[in-house]
């Protein structure tokens, strides 16, 4: 379906949604979910996507886009019934399919870690805090109890607890959902790994809190040379955010451009109304929450945003379009893109 | 601190607790038909001889007035006495309790033992043998009377492979019991160094404790079951999945969360196992407070039941006190 990554790239210039020198390389993955006396729901189809190390790739998608699928996944989590259909996830030169459980149980939390959204939930709530950091520290690095005690409080000092040596030994339900997710980035940071995930890590926290947050993350992240996917329902987030931005529609990649490109010309209809619709218009934002589940079942025949779109040609509903590359490292699955007169 | 406030809490509560339960068990044990004095002194007795036994019972005047007199007694440390035994119930409730939570406590850990394990592994590998296993042993331990399980197992035991003792009391007749401290006969033969007691309690303990055990695992290892399968499905769970936490560690992580639940059913079956046992206690001659309670029901004689009745609802209490304090040992959302 691609033509020869190395080839190409050498071509035209661009970053190509997956090549040679990525940490994590996503080859036509597809994901599904069966469902009892029906079709299968298939969340992710025939995906490419990679990330290179020290870079943040956002990744956004309405509720039901299949985001969070593709985030477990990789990580070999599926939840059940989920299964994979094919292709392959490629992690810093590991197959991670063909890895055994306990292969996997090494990697998770060591060298790929996850952050998710609802933080105080995510903690064990009978454990002190320091205490759950440092159990993914002992887990993991083979140190003493007592040195992973000492670098769960660094990890603390790292997020910027306030007070971190007295928060160390508090219960999750005695912090704030500020508070908490920052220890939940130190748990994800702790091992230093190659690679997280953040899915829809700060969606909970209100605005300004979020942004420190956010920004904390990025200077953690950047000062560690990690990279990382950021997932996101909020488009508006990964303009100051992310290196590269891919919007997934329906379990697939509908445009893939960095940032800057990304924002000065979405070419994809769908990332039109996205941009329009945070910038101006709330009630569609609104409506851009809603799952839209009937959508992921269509038969795959036609574009699968064509019952959505604004400008619909023939074409559109006969053949299924190809992620194209318009511009260098810009690409889009669209027949009719929404190009800027330069 | 807070923690001895709410143990004192609780404690002030205990009096009032325990006079509801008197007096409500006081009127219900009032409606059970048959006159002890007519019991007692045969179809010929004089009217005047039954008067004077009433009065000496505490059973002349109105029913208020028997109350009143109880009280009064109960007040004193004098539970009153059984006619059948022609003992105080005090002294009485103080050989046979002891029985009774012997065998309840040793049945309950046996329960523990199987259910937990059981649970824990039928909620983790949901696919497996042993989640077969469990659902079917939870059927059946759910249908299965214990009192025939008992039989049963005198009948495979004893009667046709003589590995175990008679299923006739807590004791070989022939030996002489240790002297009595506690009531508790492993205990007491402990104290007084008697082995051949000691080894003689024991053997006779196995089947009526297995018997229990065995049942009483079921309802154990059901919740265990549900509630490990409700944590293992939690978030903070598959979260410790994602940090790549080892196997154990997970499962420790979710049993822990599971305890109060398990410690509930426990304190639950704890409970109703003091008067629940008395079928199995029955089939093995045990001679505990259910079965004591039991014949002063059908016999008319109130004060073992209402004793027993009191004895209990002690117990319980005291179990639900225990069981506050874990949940407050475990849980750190209860201490703040
Ligand atoms: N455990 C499951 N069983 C069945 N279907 C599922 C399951 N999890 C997800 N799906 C389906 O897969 C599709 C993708 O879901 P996913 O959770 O990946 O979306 P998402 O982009 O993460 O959404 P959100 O922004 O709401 O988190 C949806 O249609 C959803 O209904
Ligand atoms: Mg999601």
């Amino acid at each position: 379906m691609n033509p020869q990554p190395a080839q190409s790239e050498a071509l035209r210039g661009g970053e190509q949604p997956v090549s040679a020198g990525q940490v994590l390389r996503i080859h036509g993955l597809s994901v599904s979910y069966p469902v009892y006396g029906q079709e299968p729901v298939k969340a992710i189809r025939d995906l490419d996507l990679g990330v290179r190390p020290g870079e943040i790739l956002g990744l956004v998608g309405e509720s039901g886009s299949g985001k969070t699928t593709l985030a477990r996944a990789i990580m070999g989590l599926l939840a059940r019934p989920g299964r994979i259909d094919g292709g392959a996830v490629n992690f810093d030169g590991r197959d991670m399919r063909a890895l055994s459980e306990e292969a996997l149980r090494a990697i998770r939390g060591r060298d790929i870690a996850m952050i998710i959204p609802n933080p105080r939930g995510e903690l064990d709530p009978l454990l002190t805090v320091g205490r759950q950091i440092a159990a993914v520290a002992r887990a993991h690095l083979n140190i003493t109890r007592a040195k992973a005690e000492e670098l769960a409080l660094e990890m603390l000092r790292a997020v910027q607890i306030p007070d971190p040596k007295r928060r160390f030994n508090a219960y999750p339900h005695e912090l704030s959902g500020g508070m908490a997710q920052r220890v939940v980035i130190a748990m994800s940071l702790v091992c230093s790994p190659k690679f997280i995930i953040s899915d829809d890590a700060t969606s909970g926290l209100d605005v300004t809190v979020q942004a420190q947050v956010l920004d904390l993350l990025r200077a953690l992240v950047r000062d560690k040379r990690t990279a990382m996917m950021f997932i996101t329902r909020d488009i508006g987030i990964t303009a100051h955010f992310c290196d590269r931005v891919a919007v997934i529609y329906a379990g697939e990649i509908v445009e893939l451009a960095p940032t800057g490109r990304f924002f000065e010309n979405p070419m994809h209809p769908y990332s039109v109304m996205l941009l329009a619709a945070f910038a101006h218009n709330p009630k569609l934002r609104e409506k851009w929450h809603k799952p839209l589940a009937s959508l992921i079942r269509s038969q795959g025949k036609a574009c699968e945003y064509a019952t959505r779109c604004v400008h619909v040609e023939p074409q559109c509903n006969a053949t299924h379009p190809e992620l194209r590359e318009l511009e260098p490292g810009h690409f889009v699955r669209c027949f009719v893109p929404v190009l800027r007169p330069a | 601190m807070r923690v001895l406030r709410y143990v004192g809490k609780r404690l002030i509560f205990i009096v009032p607790q325990l006079f509801g339960i008197i007096l409500v068990s006081f009127f219900l044990v009032k409606l059970i038909p048959g006159d002890p004095a007519v019991l007692m002194l045969g179809p010929f007795a004089t009217e005047e001889q039954l008067e004077k036994l009433r009065a000496g019972m505490g059973l002349q005047g109105t029913v208020l007035d028997q109350f009143w007199i109880y009280l009064t007694n109960l007040v004193q440390g004098d539970l009153g006495t059984s006619w059948q035994t022609t003992q105080p119930v005090l002294l009485d409730l103080f050989q046979r309790f002891p029985a009774t939570l012997e065998l309840i406590t040793l049945a309950l850990l046996l329960a523990l033992v199987i259910g937990i394990p059981l649970g824990v592994a039928a909620a983790y590998f949901k696919r497996s043998i042993i989640k077969k296993f469990s659902d079917y042993y939870g059927l059946l331990a759910g249908a299965l009377p214990d009192f025939w399980l008992g039989l049963v197992l005198i009948f495979f035991f004893y009667t046709m492979l003589d590995w175990v003792p008679a299923p006739l009391g807590r004791l070989d007749i022939a030996l002489i019991p240790p002297p009595t401290v506690t009531n508790f006969l492993l205990i007491d033969s402990v104290i007084a160094g008697d082995w051949q007691a000691l080894w003689s309690a024991l053997g006779r303990l196995i089947l009526p404790v297995v018997t229990l055990g065995v049942i009483n695992a079921g309802p154990i290892l059901k919740m265990t079951q549900s509630t490990m399968e409700r944590m293992l499905e939690s978030d903070f769970i598959r979260y410790a999945e994602t940090c790549g936490l080892p196997r154990s560690v997970v499962i420790r992580r979710a049993l822990r969360n599971s305890l109060p639940s398990i410690v509930t059913i426990i304190s639950v079956l704890y409970g109703f196992l003091i008067g629940g046992a008395v079928l199995v206690e029955i089939v093995f001659s045990w001679g505990g407070a259910g079965q004591y309670a039991v014949q002063g029901v059908l016999n008319a004689d109130i004060n073992p039941v209402l004793g027993f009745v009191l004895f209990s609802a002690i117990f319980s209490l005291v179990i639900y006190l225990i069981v506050d304090l874990i949940y407050f040992a475990i849980d750190p959302r209860i201490r703040s």
